[in-house]
């Protein structure tokens, strides 16, 4: 049996097929798509035919007021202090609004999908500048693992992205292809000091926790049945993203029992 | 046989001690939600407990309004029975999850292997355990009976898998099969279940769920690879193949396609 070498260890199949189990991997993950399409054409049928109107329940306004945006503008902080080294050179998206108003242009559910939208576009951005990163040999050596983790991750965000903006799109409004949130000057700024794969890890982890837990609280915020099921289907992908995460940190890979809020962004993040 | 392994066993009891008190915060959650669920369903557990089926619909949909978002789908009583039926399935899935993996852990490969995975085993068991209490909980919360039986379709599918278990890949298949069920049919539940609170279960656990079945989608990918020396908290990531670095999240959105029905698991 063909043997591949990876830092003196020898796995007795190789890389090409380890490439090729990736890419039937891929293209099982390609098929799933048409029906998140499909999921994303009815909420925005859905939201269209109720005008996008103002807040409908206690929830949702709940939502709206936010819960764990702080926590996790705290983290971010902590992450962006916790090196000192080179200044930011990232360009993961712009802190500011390229779309829409700051008078809100997104309003009741469709003020989450921007909010998902925009969650999903800085998860990319991070991702791609810890790519340019790496290239350019800011980050150390690379792990295989690492670099198939943040290029796979990053198609995955790239595909939530472009179903919330479907959303958005087909309900009328503008599709938001920068990071329109106030945490994001933090996120450059956490990223540009990275210089290790573990200072990207961690950074990459508290993205996805924060993706996956806003995710969670949609679930029970927002009163579309589609834009219910689209949140329940892409909050588990996350939580899966911050558990091979977790591993490569050395941490635990399952480390709650129910899946928290604490770190769940708040719509107030959002500058448009 | 599995090869011997290296691991740090003080520093992953650490991480386990780590990981209970982040998920003594989680759990300190879903309690609310339950107790939530509790306030908000009582007043219709006593109408659902007195028979009324059609008289009084309007009344209980805006007593039931503050915390239902599916108000104007199907009738109180079906939308009630429908949610118990979930819960009782959802918790006869975890039921098999349990057996399953406390029948793992006796095997002599199991427990005399890799320490990592015998942590995990017992820290997973534990989750599970977690699961089925909080879904019976709401289950009898809504005025139905708690279900402790397993799901009788996986039982089934284990009962004929067991016998030809004989490393610990093979334990890794069928727990995968298991995770990726539980993970699909709540997903699927939090779309099926006519309460915010039982969106907010359901919606709570998928993940876990989901995040079990990854991290035994890169244990399988190790194993098959002969590289059991690198199921090890903490791993060095330079020794990982390329592969075990997205093998644990195939999909970019989860799948619900073999997500159990509500009728699956429920008292009968």
């Amino acid at each position: 049996m063909t043997t591949t070498t990876e830092g003196g260890w020898n796995l007795p199949i190789s890389e090409r097929e380890l490439a090729q189990l990736t890419r039937e991997m891929q293209d099982a993950h390609q098929e799933t798509l048409p029906a998140m399409r499909a999921s994303a054409t009815d909420l925005a049928e859905e939201l269209r035919a109720r005008g996008a109107g103002g807040p409908r329940d206690a929830g949702r306004r709940r939502f709206l007021l936010g819960a764990g945006g702080a926590a996790a503008a705290v983290v971010l902080a902590a992450c962006s202090s916790s090196k000192s080294s080179s200044s930011p050179s990232a360009t993961a998206g712009s802190s500011m609004p390229a779309s829409g108003a700051a008078s809100g242009v997104y309003t009741g559910d469709l003020k989450v999908v921007a909010l998902a939208t925009a969650l999903e576009n800085q998860a990319v951005g991070a991702y791609q500048t810890a790519l340019d990163a790496a290239k350019n040999g800011k980050l150390g050596t690379v792990p295989p693992a690492v670099a198939d983790f943040i290029t796979t991750a990053m198609a995955q965000h790239t595909d939530h992205a472009k179903a919330w903006n479907a959303v958005l799109t087909g309900a009328g409004k503008p599709a938001i292809m920068d990071v329109p949130l106030s945490n994001q000057a933090d996120t450059v700024a956490a990223l540009g000091k990275a210089t290790s794969v573990g200072d990207v890890a961690k950074l990459a982890l508290m993205l996805e926790d924060q993706a996956a837990q806003t995710y969670l609280f949609a679930t029970y915020n927002v009163t579309s049945p589609a834009g219910i099921a689209t949140a329940a289907t892409i909050a588990p992908v996350e939580a899966m993203h911050a558990a091979i995460l977790n591993y490569v940190l050395g941490q635990y890979p399952v480390p709650n029992d129910f899946l928290p809020v604490d770190k769940a962004a708040s719509p107030t993040l959002l500058t448009v | 046989m599995m090869p011997a392994e290296r691991i740090d066993t003080r520093l992953l009891e650490e991480l386990t001690e780590q990981s209970e008190d982040l998920n003594s915060d989680a759990l300190r959650i879903t309690r609310g939600a339950l107790i939530d669920f509790g306030q908000a369903v009582e007043p219709q557990r006593r109408w659902w407990q007195r028979g009324g089926l059609v008289a009084g619909a309007g009344g209980l949909a805006a007593l039931w309004g503050a915390s239902r978002a599916f108000a104007d789908t199907a009738s109180p009583s079906a939308s009630m029975a429908e949610d118990i039926m979930a819960l009782q399935t959802a918790a006869s899935i975890e039921n098999l999850a349990v057996s399953v993996y406390q029948t793992a852990a006796t095997l002599p490969f199991i427990k005399d292997g890799n320490k990592t995975v015998v942590a995990f085993i017992d820290k997973t068991t534990q989750q599970h355990q977690a699961h089925a209490k909080a879904f019976n909980a709401a289950a009898t919360q809504a005025g139905g009976k708690a279900q402790n039986d397993p799901d009788p379709k996986y039982k089934a599918v284990v009962d004929q898998a067991l016998p030809t278990i004989k490393t610990p890949a093979d334990v890794v298949k069928l727990a995968i099969t298991l995770e990726d069920v539980a993970a699909q049919t709540y997903t699927k539940n939090v779309s099926q279940v006519s309460a915010a609170d039982l969106r907010k279960l359901f919606a709570s656990v998928a993940p876990v769920e989901a995040q079990h079945r990854a991290t035994l989608l890169a244990v399988q990918a190790l194993l098959a690879g002969n590289a059991a020396d690198l199921v090890t908290i903490p791993v060095d990531p330079a020794k990982l193949p390329a592969a075990a670095g997205s093998v644990g999240f195939p999909d970019a959105f989860y799948k619900t396609d073999n997500a159990s029905p509500t009728s699956e698991g429920a008292v009968k």
